[in-house]
């Protein structure tokens, strides 16, 4: 990904006042994603899923084989997760950055299952995030992801969230979803909804859970 | 208590049964019939035709899941037994899409309610269509033998807190309200039936018809993708499909080829259109795929002052059809009220918010109830359903725009819902919409109902009932089959599932496509045996 500090603020008339236009004429939204996609692969995006990461430094667990998402991807779910879940995380330091780490694998295992053709609108979701020009001019995020802030990311997402653009209430939609489901739908975070998990009865007594 | 499994018995036992992720080199089978899908449409098709003596092949894209496979957890359910691993959105992605996509289709996930045809359905299908074969008392009798083989009664236990809300407000308000006809066994009352039946109660297709087929020597291949009908001479020769790894996503190099003197085609209201575009099927008329329904569904949440749990307990039990036939059947939109269940992955996915605002949602799950409606459309010119066509790499994809008359009945069931939650005693609602708050009063949401913008992906947006696209109807000029699912073109194929409703049903149909396939499948029989 080509560091932001090389990317000039927006100046052609493709991205700047006709942008609302040009995503709101009914086809524009997709031939605007998939020309990002082709877009930010030229220009040095990671769009390959990011296979094992060591567990040095980025906090994954070694073991786990990323299928979708890649290494930039990585970076902008982990700064958007801190304010798609904030008060939910743990506190400490330690235990926060593990549990992001943990849901940015099953938000990756997730959407493998989603199979090829959701894949590749959320590769192109992706792709414009990363890719410099539209990650300014369309999120309007002005660092470079490991750089933007939990409110800056927070802001973000108001602004997909109150748009009257509905390809990005969308992508909006699209983003808080995958990383909610992945969060809260896991068992470690059941409590979070006052869930105490399937009834105790049934799992003592159905054969599928014997494991002996 | 007796955990004689029905399928790891069968498997045991000797049933023909294949996971094409096992193949190793392509392949060629042969039988009288080739079903395609093994939800409630091919189901059915398959065991009638295989107790009739034919010999028949089961086909299925999703893998075989049962009981040993059925841990009442949500992730896992969502990834493997629904349709794109539960991401399946109209092509704009205004609408979420649940669709099962295992051996059983949809009735392996869904929440158990069956109901008839209504007959204003079938009525207007005799008027509008041509279909002078389906009135109501034509119909009784295959409702009644589907009834019957699916263990389908009106559910007698009570109703959990997240269903009986929704009598309450009905009871107050002097609206009609129903017991759900529900397709249990045994039921043990625990509340996910949307993830596979871990006690197998549920009587869908894959504890009864499919085993009835493979007890009567029908083979089953899962894992394995339809990709094409080949045509020869204006018959279909044969089918061509891909194993699937054992991934569930991803095809392998192996082919199979199934060829047969009949194909059903049953693989869903979207998988069966797709099919037939796929194979360019001779559709002169260009219908194909045309005239497709959902039941589009919106909801509202209520905080109730006492505890709800809505995640356990029969999933649905109780209904109102208050406004469904209301305003008549092609008046302005009707719509069915039921209830969802809400487990954390559901809600956290379905409640649009992120940050504090969804920590206190989701926080306040044990006290959340929740009200759906499913709007009946195809009743109407302003309501003409959606189309489905093939994306680059040949998957189906749905396009379904919201009409104003649409939007319209949506506006209205927002009302209604808002109103019978407070009536039966809410603290606050919410809409689900991007633009709402929580309201306090009755008042204050009608207020906030009547302005707020009805549009594309602020209005939160699902469907559990995909109809049509292949539309029943006596003249080939605005249809694909006739009545008895048989297609107006080519002789040795017919469709057997959701997709030939000419209208969405105004119900869940599971229990209308279990009765018009069992009718069909039956002449099917008598015309090959």
């Amino acid at each position: 990904m080509a560091d932001s500090s090389g990317v000039q603020p927006p100046h052609s008339e493709l991205i700047q006042p006709d942008r609302r236009s040009f995503l709101k004429a009914g086809m524009g939204g997709a031939i605007l994603l998939g020309t990002v996609s082709i877009t930010a692969g030229l220009a040095g995006c990671a769009t390959a899923p990011a296979g094992r990461l060591s567990a040095v430094g980025t906090r994954m667990d070694a073991r786990y084989q990323f299928r979708f998402l890649s290494r930039d991807d990585i970076q902008i779910v982990e700064a958007l997760l801190p304010a798609i879940l904030s008060p939910a995380l743990p506190e400490q330091p330690q235990a926060k950055r593990l549990a992001i780490a943990a849901t940015i694998e099953r938000i990756d295992a997730g959407i493998y299952n989603f199979g090829a053709p959701n894949q590749k609108e959320l590769r192109q979701l992706f792709d414009l995030l990363n890719f410099g020009v539209t990650r300014v001019t369309i999120a309007r995020v002005w660092s470079s992801w490991p750089n933007v802030t939990t409110a800056e990311a927070d802001a973000f997402l108001e602004r997909w969230r109150s748009s009257s653009i509905g390809l990005l209430n969308n992508g909006y939609v699209a983003l808080t979803k995958i990383s909610n489901v992945a969060f809260y739908g896991y068992k470690s975070n059941w409590h979070l909804s006052g869930y105490p998990g399937p009834p105790k009865y049934a799992v003592e007594t159905l054969p599928q859970f014997n494991n002996a | 208590m007796p955990q004689t499994d029905r399928i790891a018995q069968g498997l045991k036992g000797g049933w023909k049964v294949t996971d094409g992720a096992t193949l190793t080199e392509n392949q060629t089978h042969e039988a009288d019939v080739v079903v395609i899908g093994t939800g409630a449409g091919g189901g059915t098709t398959a065991e009638i035709l295989a107790k009739s003596g034919l010999s028949v092949i089961l086909v299925e894209e999703g893998r075989l899941y049962y009981q040993k496979d059925f841990k009442m957890d949500e992730l896992t359910a969502y990834a493997t037994l629904y349709q794109e691993g539960m991401s399946r959105v109209t092509k704009d992605g205004a609408i979420a899409v649940l669709q099962g996509r295992c051996v059983g289709g949809s009735t392996t996930v869904n929440w158990t309610s069956s109901f008839r045809t209504p007959e204003a359905t079938l009525n207007y299908w005799v008027d509008n269509f041509g279909l002078k074969d389906l009135t109501p008392e034509a119909m009784a009798p295959w409702f009644d033998g589907r009834e019957e083989r699916h263990s389908i009664a009106l559910w007698d236990m009570p109703p959990n807190l997240n269903n009986d809300v929704l009598r309450q407000g009905c009871e107050k308000l002097g609206f009609n309200w129903q017991v759900i006809p529900r397709n249990v066994k045994g039921c043990w009352n625990l509340g996910y039936c949307g993830v596979g039946c871990p006690t197998n109660a549920k009587q869908g297709a894959l504890l009864t018809t499919i085993p009835g087929a493979l007890d009567n020597n029908a083979r089953l291949f899962h894992g394995l993708r339809a990709e094409k009908l080949i045509m020869n001479q204006g018959r279909i020769d044969h089918l061509q499909a891909t194993a699937m790894n054992a991934d569930g996503v991803t095809p392998s190099a192996i082919t199979v080829t199934l060829k047969a003197r009949h194909f059903v085609v049953a693989a869903s209201a979207i998988g069966s259109p797709g099919l037939l575009l796929r194979s360019n099927i001779p559709d002169p008329h260009n219908r194909i795929g045309k005239r497709s329904f959902l039941h589009p569904v919106n909801a509202t949440v209520a905080q109730m002052p006492e505890r709800v749990d809505p995640f356990y307990g029969a999933p649905q039990s109780i209904y109102s059809d208050e406004f469904n036939f209301k305003n008549g059947v092609g008046g302005p939109a009707g719509y069915k009220l039921e209830v969802p269940p809400l487990h954390p992955a559901l809600s956290a996915g379905v409640i649009p918010n992120h940050g504090q605002a969804q920590l206190n949602n989701m926080a306040a799950l044990p006290y959340t109830q929740s009200v759906i409606a499913l709007i009946r459309d195809g009743f109407h010119q302003d309501s003409p359903g959606g189309t489905v066509s093939l994306r680059d790499d040949g998957s189906p994809v749905l396009d379904y725009p919201l009409t104003d008359y649409l939007w319209q009945g949506l506006r209205e069931a927002f009302y209604s819902m808002a109103e019978i939650q407070f009536a039966a005693g809410a603290e606050r609602v919410r809409l689900m919409h991007l633009d709402s708050d929580w309201y306090t009063s009755w008042q204050d949401a009608k207020n906030a109902i009547a302005s707020i913008a009805m549009k594309p992906h602020r209005v939160r947006l699902f469907t559990a009932h995909q109809m049509g696209g292949c539309g029943m109807g006596s003249n080939p000029e605005n249809s694909v089959v006739n009545s008895f699912g048989e297609h107006h073109q080519i002789s040795n194929l017919s469709v057997h599932d959701a997709s030939i409703f000419p209208t969405s049903i105004g119900a869940n149909p599971q229990l209308s496509v279990y009765a018009f396939a069992a009718r069909n499948s039956v002449r099917l029989a008598q015309r090959l045996v």
